[in-house]
């Protein structure tokens, strides 16, 4: 008699962790969502990352412990770098962030790793073809680079992730998007949190592209009663801008409403004109330092162009055709 | 008056029987494990890897590495410990017969096994505390170690003030704030679930062994029991009827243990608001009291 009221006791415990399961599926179904959009549950592990990670170290991932993981990982990859094993590297960088997306760490370093590390190890193999480390170099910027377009997509409110992917596409050691790279800026300025110096970094990846220029000296017009724009690579980009809305002004007089004083405007254009690397526009920056060099009598041997002519000879690209 | 039965859950009761198992526990030499913890909290600083690219990286992993490294250590205690103690503890009172002994008094057996569970999650928490006062400690000191290795570097990279203020605050995110408070917490929460799920599976098991195993079982499976609820929500797609049910019976016995992985985003830097965690702590006070009540079911008629 007792063993059947046992039973039913049994019964009646399965019958309430039941009903009591149906009543908290909504509950926790709804608070899984809640955690989810504040972003703090992360997407399930893909198969690729249990098959990466190994059975022993799954299974701490498994117990809750993904940043767990995740860490031993980096020390793992460290080991890599260290013998160059680059292709080991990029897959446990692959895996560290599938298990910890949010943590904008491993998507900065995986990505310089991949983008400048490896690339540099390969444009610096002399014992292989120049096709073949051309070809290593430009994939490892590419792995890099695509690599952080996956940062930036876990991690759309991350700034500095943003400017960090525009500052690959600007580099021109690199593979040069201005386009992408003025995107990115952009992307990286509206997430409100980012620093007034990447809505100028924005600006410069405008008036890199030709067709953008004009919209380029829009945006510098509107920044002109901002103190914080009024940095030299500013000021000397608005004068080249000026100049090629209305290349009849005279530069000298430009120049003076741009920088106040002839000095100031020999120092910021002299410096814009020697910047090969920045690939900015130079309307009007010729005749105004060669005007200026005249009017404060600059030693033959200290000219702008001079100067500008020894830094043209020097290589700038590791491939100059991949540009 | 000598035949009415005693009121149930009476706070003193409970108290002394918590009191009971806590003592009984530290007996077994479980404070042990907060060496293992201070080891590896040291263990962890020679992790600093030589990576400085820029200043915003510098060191930051090393903050990673304290707090997934902490944070990993007490779930490993709290949940072990949850399983283990919860499923230890009765059939070490029969076999004491120290259980005799209580249940021949007045007492319900709800008290006992509210009290067992509080002594257990009691130590459990006492435990955190200090794991959590030596993990703030090591955080701060090093928070502030990076921070002024940063502003070093940005000094010598010529940053503005701005860009300064601005990379201190996001480092000081990855230090000792409120949101990794909310985490050991968590941690916390976790551990009560799957202990109240061990209390309940040792009230109709004599062995520890299935008792800690099942425990395990279930731990491993709440991990899955949300996908297992999306997917009975999502129409149970390229499955039949079975393949329905069964993610359904999974879905309403085993607990959603995902919910508690916000501490893996927290470690990450970010902010556990503490509306949410509120409704984590009661989505945990529902676990607990339905695991604990058919615990009492079980119990209250078992013959020992």
């Amino acid at each position: 008699m007792k063993t059947l009221r046992q039973r039913h006791r049994h019964l009646l415990v399965a019958a309430i962790l039941l009903v009591a399961g149906v009543v908290r599926l909504p509950l926790e179904r709804g608070l899984s969502d809640e955690l989810l959009d504040a972003g703090l549950l992360q997407p399930s592990v893909e198969l690729e990352t249990r098959q990466q990670v190994g059975q022993s170290l799954w299974a701490v991932a498994l117990g809750g412990l993904r940043t767990l993981v995740a860490t031993v990982l980096n020390l793992r990859a460290d080991t890599f770098f260290q013998a160059q094993q680059w292709t080991e590297l990029a897959d446990a960088f692959d895996t560290m962030t599938d298990l910890a997306p949010r943590t904008r760490y491993y998507w900065d370093i995986g990505s310089w790793h991949m983008a400048y590390n490896a690339s540099a190890y390969y444009q610096n193999r002399d014992d292989l073809p120049t096709l073949r480390r051309r070809a290593e170099w430009r994939d490892w910027v590419k792995r890099g680079t695509r690599f952080l377009e996956e940062g930036v997509r876990n991690n759309p409110d991350d700034w500095r992730l943003w400017a960090n992917l525009a500052y690959f596409y600007s580099d021109p050691l690199k593979l040069v998007d201005d386009a992408r790279a003025e995107e990115a800026y952009r992307r990286s300025w509206e997430t409100g949190n980012a620093l007034p110096f990447i809505e100028r970094a924005m600006v410069y990846a405008m008036a890199r592209q030709p067709e953008r220029r004009d919209e380029a000296l829009e945006r510098i017009r509107a920044m002109s009663d901002d103190p914080r724009a009024q940095v030299p690579a500013m000021l000397a980009l608005r004068y080249a801008l000026e100049y090629r809305a209305d290349p009849g002004r005279d530069p000298l007089e430009l120049a003076l409403e741009v920088f106040g004083s002839e000095e100031r405007a020999y120092r910021i254009l002299g410096n814009h004109y020697l910047d090969l690397n920045g690939r900015f526009p130079n309307d009007g920056v010729a005749e105004a330092v060669a005007v200026l060099e005249n009017r404060l009598a600059i030693d033959e041997e200290k000219s702008i162009f001079r100067e500008r002519e020894r830094l043209q000879a020097m290589p700038i690209h590791p491939f100059d055709d991949s540009r | 008056m000598s035949g009415s039965r005693p009121r149930l859950l009476n706070p003193g009761r409970v108290g002394v029987i918590a009191r009971h198992t806590f003592t009984q526990l530290v007996r077994m030499k479980v404070f042990y494990f907060l060496a293992a913890f201070a080891l590896v909290l040291i263990g962890v600083q020679f992790l600093d890897l030589p990576v400085h690219h820029s200043p915003e990286s510098t060191g930051v992993q090393l903050l990673f590495s304290i707090k997934s490294a902490a944070t990993g250590t007490m779930t490993l205690f709290a949940v072990v410990l949850g399983v283990v103690a919860t499923a230890l503890l009765l059939p070490k009172d029969v076999e004491d017969r120290t259980l005799y002994t209580i249940l021949a008094k007045p007492v319900p057996r709800l008290d006992y096994l509210a009290g067992k569970l509080l002594g257990v999650l009691s130590l459990i928490f006492v435990s955190l505390v200090i794991m959590d006062l030596l993990l703030v400690g090591v955080l701060a000191v090093k928070t502030n170690a990076v921070v002024a290795q940063q502003l070093a570097m940005a000094d010598a990279e010529g940053w503005t003030a701005a860009m300064k203020a601005n990379l201190e605050a996001d480092t000081r995110q990855l230090g000792p704030t409120w949101s990794l408070q909310g985490a050991v917490l968590v941690v916390f929460l976790r551990a009560a679930v799957i202990a109240s799920v061990a209390l309940l599976l040792s009230t109709f098991s004599t062995s520890t062994l299935f008792t800690t195993v099942v425990g395990f079982m279930i731990y491993v499976a709440g991990f899955f029991q949300a996908d297992a609820r999306d997917f009975y929500f999502s129409g149970g797609e390229g499955m039949g009827m079975a393949g329905r049910i069964g993610s359904l019976l999974v879905a309403v016995v085993i607990p959603d243990l995902q919910i508690y992985n916000v501490i893996d985003s927290v470690i990450q830097g970010e902010v556990l608001e503490a509306v949410l965690l509120l409704k984590v702590v009661g989505v945990t006070a529902f676990y607990v009291l339905v695991y604990g009540f058919c615990s009492w079911l079980v119990f209250a008629r078992k013959e020992i």
